[in-house]
């Protein structure tokens, strides 16, 4: 029993701070409510309750809320960047950087997947693979927002819609026009949703194959580290 | 600016265009619209209606109607290219003829291919005289696209066999003042649509001078006239969007002023053409209405004097003022979310939309995790 009990002895690590955590699961529900009120906008389906007064506001509440909520998005976007680019604690996730440009870490880690090679050892918090998706994602991201911002300057011409105004409208014109943009919105929404399909399977994957609490660490900091690693 | 000081500098712009000569001396403007039985309180009825078009205060309609009276010395050159004379249409063939078309049709309009007499060599010795005779004085409106393949020969004009390309780069030369009539002269329109066999592209890329756009399909009369008045009056070009639009017709999306708005922000949508919410004036964006993405002030200044408009008469918009709206804003009687893209397979990919799409990709996604999941649980990954 002793002996049991040492060879599955394991040690818990900081895997994600909690500044981490916040801004991943605020991003997440982000994500969905701007999915669920986008296809709203881009095709309501859903009918106003018929009222005699003209106090319906059914669509103006879904843009009023995306809009909110993709500034929430923006914020927690430029808080990741300063995370990842600035902060100490995060430092294991440019040390996934070293990993990234290692071709023989790409090889491996593809047989880990293809259930022919064992996972490699890394160097930072992200394998390759991981590391190529999450930029993919970030760049889907930064394309989304930007289509976003330019939409909003069209709803909303004081404040911020005012600043903005003039840049946006030069980002359209080299878009191709409004209806391109929203267009281009869309396309990446898309990409955003198989994205985090992706995401959510390879996350259930290392939690169920890799023994060591993968899935853990988003919600309470913590993962557990194999002896041998 | 403040308004005596706009209101001076307009003085002075209208009384230096005074003393240039008359494009015909016997006729002047006031002399010809007592003559077509317009009364001196319909002109200034219409230079107050010119003067809200042009944003500017009430209290300039003196101003502008004079501006009008002396648009007798700004002779217009009109050339017609790749297009469908829609625009000379809209500005020439209103109701019943109005002061916006006595003005062009029997003062300015020193060449207009439409409606003049001359024919063949004669109608070539025309353009080249007007060229000639008002040499940097003359307002140059194009309409239509300019066709550049073939070296511009899928538009060959005239006697002498001129390319439209030539002789609109020619005009171009010695213009005043260069306005693109319409979507097809501003950015290519319908014939400039992919795959655009006749290579063709808007004015502004055949000429190295400044061209104001004034796109529609076709743009109203008042947008037209307006640019003219808004040139009589400051002597430069307006103040333009990103896509050289003046800004007082184009500033503002369909949408922004859209008499169907609330029922847009209500979430009241027509789900059919002819149904009860159509009857009810319901919003048209799910039966494909293109307002939201369109720069135009239709929803404000209408067409036809003001009478109606295409969402008053319960179609949506179809963007016609916006660059490659043949190519970006369809369908047109469906929401943006339904536009179609361009089929692979040979023609396997048919009806497919960026929703069709998504959807495939994330039922292969959906397949492989599936298959992968399946996999990993009987053949563990190695550790």
């Amino acid at each position: 029993m002793a002996n049991h009990e040492t060879k599955t002895l394991m040690e818990r690590e900081k895997e994600f701070s909690a500044s981490y955590r916040w801004q991943h699961w605020i991003r997440a529900f982000s994500i969905v409510a701007l999915t669920f009120t986008g296809f709203y906008i881009a095709d309501p389906f859903i009918t106003a309750e018929p009222n005699a007064e003209p106090t319906n506001f059914l669509q103006a509440y879904m843009r009023g809320w995306h809009e909110i909520i993709g500034w929430i998005l923006v914020a927690v976007f430029f808080f990741k960047a300063y995370l990842f680019l600035f902060t100490r604690n995060h430092r294991g996730e440019l040390e996934s950087l070293k990993d990234l440009t290692n071709i023989q870490v790409w090889k491996q880690q593809i047989g880990y997947y293809l259930l022919i090679e064992k996972h490699p050892k890394l160097k930072g918090i992200y394998n390759p693979i991981q590391f190529a998706a999450y930029a993919g994602f970030y760049l889907m991201l930064i394309g989304i927002i930007v289509t976003g911002l330019i939409l909003y300057v069209h709803t909303t011409h004081v404040g911020l819609g005012a600043m903005l105004y003039e840049p946006m409208r030069a980002l359209e014109v080299m878009m191709g026009g409004l209806a391109n943009v929203r267009e281009i919105h869309h396309i990446l929404m898309w990409g955003i949703i198989i994205f985090v399909v992706g995401h959510i399977y390879m996350a259930v994957y290392n939690a169920v194959f890799g023994k060591d609490g993968a899935m853990d660490a988003v919600f309470s900091g913590m993962k557990w580290k194999h002896e041998d690693h | 600016m403040n308004e005596s000081s706009l209101l001076q500098r307009f003085s002075e712009r209208i009384n230096a265009l005074k003393k240039l000569p008359k494009i015909q001396e016997n006729k002047s403007i006031p002399e010809l619209l007592e003559e077509k039985g317009f009364s001196r309180r319909d002109f200034m009825k219409w230079a107050s209606a010119m003067t809200a078009v042009l944003s500017l205060p009430a209290t300039f309609a003196p101003t502008v109607a004079e501006a009008a009276e002396v648009a007798d010395r700004l002779p217009i050159i009109w050339l017609h290219m790749a297009e469908c004379t829609g625009c000379s249409e809209s500005l020439l063939r209103t109701t019943y003829p109005t002061i916006d078309s006595l003005i062009f049709d029997y003062i300015s309009l020193e060449y207009h291919e439409t409606i003049m007499a001359a024919v063949g060599w004669q109608a070539e010795h025309n353009l080249e005289h007007a060229i000639e005779k008002y040499k940097g004085r003359y307002i140059l409106m194009v309409e239509g696209g300019i066709p550049t393949g073939e070296h511009g020969g899928y538009l060959t004009i005239g006697p002498h066999g001129q390319t439209g390309l030539k002789t609109a780069q020619k005009a171009s030369e010695d213009a005043a003042a260069i306005f693109a009539i319409g979507t097809c002269s501003a950015f290519g329109g319908i014939q400039a649509a992919a795959p655009n066999p006749t290579g063709s592209v808007p004015l502004s890329e055949v000429t190295h001078k400044p061209v104001i756009n004034v796109p529609g399909c076709p743009p109203s009369e008042k947008n037209i006239v307006g640019t003219l008045l808004h040139y009589i009056l400051y002597g430069t070009l307006p103040a333009l969007d990103a896509y050289n639009r003046p800004k007082w017709a184009y500033g503002l999306r369909i949408h922004d002023l859209c008499e169907r708005r609330g029922r847009f922000d209500a979430g009241e949508f027509v789900e059919a053409f002819g149904d009860s919410y159509a009857m009810d004036g319901y919003c048209l964006y799910k039966v494909g209405c293109k307002g939201p993405y369109t720069f135009n002030n239709c929803s404000r200044e209408r067409f036809n004097d003001h009478t109606s408009w295409p969402i008053q008469a319960g179609h949506g918009c179809i963007g016609c003022s916006e660059p490659d709206f043949w190519d970006t804003m369809g369908p047109y009687e469906e929401p943006l979310a339904d536009r179609l893209y361009e089929t692979v397979f040979g023609g396997l990919g048919a009806d497919a939309t960026a929703d069709k799409i998504g959807m495939g990709v994330l039922t292969a996604v959906g397949i492989g995790i599936a298959a992968h999941a399946a996999i990993s649980s009987i053949k563990n990954p190695k550790e």
